[in-house]
């Protein structure tokens, strides 16, 4: 990720960053193993989103089991205590910013309601559908990756809402690796298929999912969790989301970093332009690849790439940046 | 209403007092003489009590066809309570000689009875039974419908065993091996020495490949000596192992019973061809087409043992000559189309399956087959010199950067070691689910083998398909591509256990650390007396006795190999082989090319074995402590004390103390187990700890020689060579570290991390074409980033000199991409563009 650095070379306003507030809470884990591993994937969402997002650490707030022994914890994560968050986050959070939530922790699903497993009493998904009211103009991210928290898309799923949960159902309970592949996607440029430079919520789920697949295949051991994607608000979750339509082109165009609101010459904003024209033109281009002749593929590509690489020069040199 | 219908009714009209007809009296007496296998006296009981349908059988089954003939016509001409038996009878007798059309009118005439019969008593409804069982070769539908008229017999008499053993018999014709086995068990439970119920049970059993075949046809023996058919049946036991003398003993016993029994004939003709008697086999031909023009089976006999040998070009010949005599004959179109199949000729094999398949949709072999076949079809395959591979694509795409280069040197050292290389192309087809190799091997799922050689075809399972650590793919192929060899140069008639310790002594020469090695099991086994002689050591392969004789038999045989080429030279196993290849028999074979018979072989082999084992074995002697109980601290130490000249002792001492994180300690007993056993290199043995002892003590060349040690014995050791490559880099040494990260690759290819660090130490050191390669594995394994992926591949294509690939691959980077500032400033690098 790269985002931050270059607004930093600039000089430049990143305002989106300010707009982006962090949410992060770690569930009881019920034994050590649990508990250090739940503390661990917290801390990473945690530097990640400070570290590689560029979300200033007043907006970043982590509510674990323990409190005691890194500032980083802001307090214990207790279900009145994910509430006072919320409504802090809606003080803050101005319309029509990013807040980002993510869950950590066991999940579990009975009586008709998913949960996840906190100190004192469990906080359930329908119980944090009611706390995310207070958030009503804010583009909100939640990420459960718990176990048997597939019940949580529905249960929260709403206009302005992006759900992203560990597995498909409450039905998968078994231990869940998703958590850890999506804080990793956080943290390391990897995920950042299109190479430019921010991360899609996409993006991030993708990278998570495709590792958790990876995990499991190579163990050769039967797959306990298909993480789901709801970006159009309908609570019906999407396994495997296109970037082309649906919760995947919704997820494509909502970022998780600080946007670069670059604000540099005109002549460099045509150029600009010009180079993000030729961007499409390659995905478009892309598009019709299996209904061209392969060679006048090729052809037609490498001719915009050049153009493309050209122009991305040229912009590179006003920025004075190096590639 | 049960098959076809007939809108002639002939038979019934002469039927009229079927019903109620039972078994009992004298019918009883013939059958309990009959089942115990006195058929003298049984014909004898037949013709007192004016029994014409058990007299025609019984005349039938000791060849005494003439007789047969008349009384069965005789007794059509009569008014007879039994007349549908004699038709049964009568067509049986006429199918068995050939006179099919005839037959098949007589079977035909049971649908109508059956259908317009107001009741049938149930040895009819069994007799409809058999007859629509034959009809099911033209209509595989009517299996069912036969099925049906021996369920409907049973539920008329529960006490009709002839009808429960013709269900079992259909089951098991019908490649349904659990009906078949449940239906022989119940019969067993009411008469536990039911000879016909062993037999059916024993045939089920080498359908599924168990080992208890010949212990229940032995059983089945002892309560009818002259059952022709379990003579048969041990007779193909014996032909499928080699054993051509016993075979055609027990084929003199069945022909002494039935000197027309057509299957002891045949298998008696496909004993003498086994044997390379060609007089034997073409006067037993003769003697079976004389008698039945039309007998098929003699064929798919030809073809099934021929197949068992591995003379896969034979048994496609033979099975064309079964469908030839016969084209209902769809056992022989399912050989024939399998055995093309494991000669590589895809098309025509399968074409041939599926007719089959269209003949009898019961054969699951064919079934599964044919599935599979859809499965391979969707597999890319690539060409080399001498191979072509076949895998799945995400498979392929990963190992054919390793495999092409490994089977190809794999072929220039195994032809310039025998003087003489099979056709090329090879295929080797990779399979990512075992149960696709299994199914492509031996028809159905459950094989335990890793990999199969059919000559011109290899077959064995991906690395994908088992975990990791399972087995080294790498030795897996150079294994069976060293059968190839071995069957081409004997015509394929290398024994079983001598190309399978050659194949392991294979392995060995090609890589250190590949092939089985010594385990305190297999001397245990040695010193128990559970190894085999050298000359029933076929036996190990093709019938195990317990299950670690299988792998214990890999081992000694590869032993036998050692011995062999250290006294007389690697020349002597050509010779060996060639000698097999002129179809020689071990005993000959070791008589003519080594001039020792195998009485003598086995003392010295015996005597070699002590010596060069004489530590692992007094290691292993019990030294009258064994560990008796839970394992505890203080006893696991006294035993070690007690016992320095014990290897578990010793060992087990020092995996105590490296689990009290003592690893100073635990040193001496590790040392001393490595001196009393040095091939255990298994991850809890005394290499590993050694190595994890000196590490926590900072010792690194010392965890790097214990490392390189263990990995020169364990060709599955995937994580010690990960952390031998760690440590040597830590040392410096990253030459070694490329060796250690390479090696692990025959383990398991799918690794990215593994590829990164390869194809970093090779830019590292400069080494382009190694960087390429492990870049395009990178790519091939999906990574989180593929645009970073083909950015890297592209500089490594362009250090190589390729620039043509890095222009390709910096193209995929930025399709994926286009926002991708180094791939853009690269690409117009490569035009010449700079900066």
């Amino acid at each position: 990720m790269r985002a931050a650095a270059i607004a930093l070379a600039l000089g430049v306003a990143v305002p989106a960053a300010a707009q982006t507030s962090v949410l992060v809470v770690s569930g009881l884990g019920g034994e050590p193993r649990y508990q250090a591993a739940f503390r661990a994937t917290g801390f990473a969402v945690v530097d990640a989103a400070v570290h590689r997002l560029g979300v200033p650490p007043a907006r970043v707030r982590y509510l674990a089991e323990e409190t005691a022994g890194d500032a980083r914890v802001a307090a214990r994560s207790t279900k009145e205590n994910v509430a006072a968050a919320l409504q802090t986050l809606a003080g803050a959070a101005k319309g029509e910013s990013l807040v980002l939530i993510v869950f950590i922790g066991h999940g579990s699903a009975r009586g008709g309601e998913a949960y996840i497993n906190l100190p004192g009493p469990d906080l359930s998904a329908r119980e944090f559908a009611g706390l995310l009211a207070r958030l009503p103009t804010q583009r909100v991210v939640v990420v459960n990756t718990t176990s048997a928290s597939g019940d949580w898309v529905l249960a929260l799923a709403g206009p302005g809402r992006i759900v992203v949960t560990a597995t498909r159902s409450g039905v998968e309970r078994e231990e869940t690796l998703f958590g850890q592949h999506f804080a990793t996607a956080l943290a390391t440029d990897e995920a950042d298929r299109d190479k430019d430079g921010r991360l899609s919520v996409l993006e991030a789920f993708e990278y998570a999912r495709r590792e958790v697949a990876r995990v499991y295949e190579r163990d050769q051991r039967l797959r306990t969790e298909h993480a789901l994607l709801d970006a159009d608000g309908d609570g019906i979750g999407t396994l495997e989301p296109d970037v082309a339509g649906g919760d995947g082109a919704l997820a494509a165009v909502t970022y998780l970093d600080a946007g670069v609101g670059l604000t540099v010459g005109d002549a460099a904003s045509d150029l600009a332009a010009v180079r993000d024209s030729l961007q499409r033109a390659v995905v478009a281009l892309r598009g019709q690849k299996d209904r061209l002749p392969a060679a006048d593929y090729e052809r037609r590509l490498e001719t915009l790439l050049l153009e493309l690489a050209r122009v991305s020069r040229e912009l590179r040199a006003r920025e004075g940046r190096q590639p | 209403m049960i098959g076809r219908t007939s809108a002639v009714v002939l038979l019934l009209l002469a039927v009229p007092a079927l019903v109620g007809a039972q078994q009992a009296g004298p019918q009883a007496e013939v059958t309990a003489l009959r089942e115990r296998g006195r058929y003298g006296d049984a014909i004898a009981a037949a013709r007192r009590a004016n029994l014409a349908p058990a007299l025609g059988e019984l005349l039938r089954l000791t060849g005494q066809w003439e007789e047969a003939e008349r009384v069965l016509r005789r007794a059509t001409g009569e008014r007879r309570p039994d007349s549908l038996l004699v038709v049964l009878e009568l067509a049986l007798l006429r199918h068995e000689r050939g006179e099919l059309a005839a037959a098949f009118r007589d079977f035909d005439r049971f649908i109508d009875a059956y259908n317009t019969a107001r009741s049938l008593s149930s040895d009819e409804l069994a007799a409809v039974g058999v007859a629509v069982q034959h009809l099911s070769v033209a209509d595989p539908e009517l299996a069912r419908d036969a099925l049906r008229a021996y369920d409907e017999a049973i539920a008329s008499d529960p006490g009709n065993t002839e009808a429960r053993l013709r269900v079992g018999a259909l089951f098991l014709e019908r490649y349904n091996g659990t009906e078949a086995r449940a239906t022989f068990e119940a019969l067993l439970v009411r008469d536990s020495t039911n000879p016909r119920a062993l037999l059916g049970l024993a045939k089920t059993a080498r359908f599924e490949g168990s080992r208890r075949a010949l212990e229940l046809v032995r059983r089945s023996l002892a309560g009818n000596p002259n059952s022709v058919d379990a003579r048969v049946f041990l007779a193909e036991l014996h032909a499928e192992v080699g054993d051509y003398a016993d075979a055609r003993q027990e084929l003199v016993r069945a022909l002494a019973v039935n000197p027309r029994a057509l299957p002891a004939l045949s298998a008696r003709a496909a004993v003498a061809w086994l044997a390379g008697d060609s007089t034997g086999y073409t006067a037993g031909r003769r003697e079976v087409l004389g008698l039945n023009p039309r007998y098929a089976p003699l064929y798919i006999t030809l073809a099934e043992l021929a197949a068992r040998h591995r003379l896969y070009e034979q048994a496609a010949r033979f099975a064309l000559e079964a469908v030839t005599l016969d084209s209902l004959a769809w056992r022989a179109h399912a050989l024939l189309g399998i055995n093309e199949l494991r000669l590589g000729r895809m098309e025509s094999g399968r074409a041939r399956l599926e007719r089959a398949f269209a003949g009898d949709p019961f054969d699951v072999w064919t079934k599964n087959t044919l599935d599979l076949l859809d499965v391979l079809e969707r597999y890319p395959s690539r060409r080399s010199a001498r191979f072509r591979f076949v895998a799945d694509a995400a498979d392929l795409d990963v190992l054919e950067p390793y495999l092409s280069p490994l089977a190809e040197e794999a072929w220039d050292r195994l032809a310039a070691r025998y003087g003489g290389a099979p056709p090329a192309p090879v295929r080797i087809e990779l399979f990512r689910r075992h149960a696709d190799f299994s199914v492509r091997t031996v028809g159905l799922v459950g094989l335990g083998a890793l990999g199969v050689s059919f000559g011109p075809v290899i077959a064995m399972d991906a690395p994908s398909a088992r975990p990791r650590g399972e087995f080294n793919w790498g030795s897996t192929l150079w294994h069976e591509l060293a059968h190839s060899f071995h069957l081409a140069l004997s015509g394929h008639r290398v024994p079983r256990w001598f190309t399978e310790g050659l194949a392991v002594y294979e392995e060995r020469q090609a890589r250190p650390g590949w092939g089985d090695d010594l385990t305190p099991g297999f001397l245990s086994a040695y010193r128990q007396g559970r190894l085999l002689r050298v000359s029933r050591l076929n036996d190990g392969f093709v019938r195990p006795a317990y299950p670690q004789q299988l792998g214990f038999s890999y081992y000694q045989a590869s032993l036998v190999c050692e011995l062999i080429a250290a006294e007389r030279g690697f020349d002597a196993l050509v010779a060996m082989l060639r000698a097999f290849g002129e179809g020689r028999e071990t005993p000959a074979v070791f008589r003519d090319v080594l001039g020792t018979d195998l009485d003598a072989f086995d003392r010295r082999f015996t005597a070699w074995l002590e010596e060069r084992f004489a530590t692992q074995l007094a290691a292993l002697a019990s030294h009258g402590d064994a560990q008796t109980g839970p394992p505890t601290r203080v006893g696991t130490a006294e035993r070690a004390r007690r016992n320095p000249g014990d290897f578990f002792a010793q060992l087990a001492m020092g995996q105590q103390l490296i689990r009290d994180d003592q690893p100073a300690a635990a040193v001496p007993y590790l040392e001393r187990a490595k001196a009393l056993f040095p091939e255990y290199a298994e991850d809890d043995g005394p290499y590993r700890l050694l190595a994890q002892a000196a590490r926590q003590r900072g010792d690194l060349p010392r965890a790097a020689a214990e490392l390189t040690a263990m990995m020169a014995i364990n060709e599955r050791a995937y994580d010690a060579r990960l952390e031998l490559a760690e440590v040597v880099l830590a040392l410096g040494d990253s030459a070694a570290a490329l060796r250690a990260l390479d090696d692990a690759l025959y383990i398991d290819p799918t690794e990215l991390g593994v590829h990164t660090r390869l194809a970093e130490l090779a830019e590292w050191r400069g080494d382009a074409r190694l960087a390429v390669r492990e870049r395009r594995a990178i790519v091939a394994l999906d990574p989180a980033d593929p645009a970073d992926a083909y950015y890297r591949l592209a500089r490594a294509e362009l250090r190589a000199g390729d620039r043509d690939a890095a222009r390709h691959a910096v193209l995929r980077a930025l399709e994926l991409a286009p926002g991708f500032d180094a791939a853009l400033e690269f690409l117009l690098e490569l035009r010449g563009e700079r900066d």
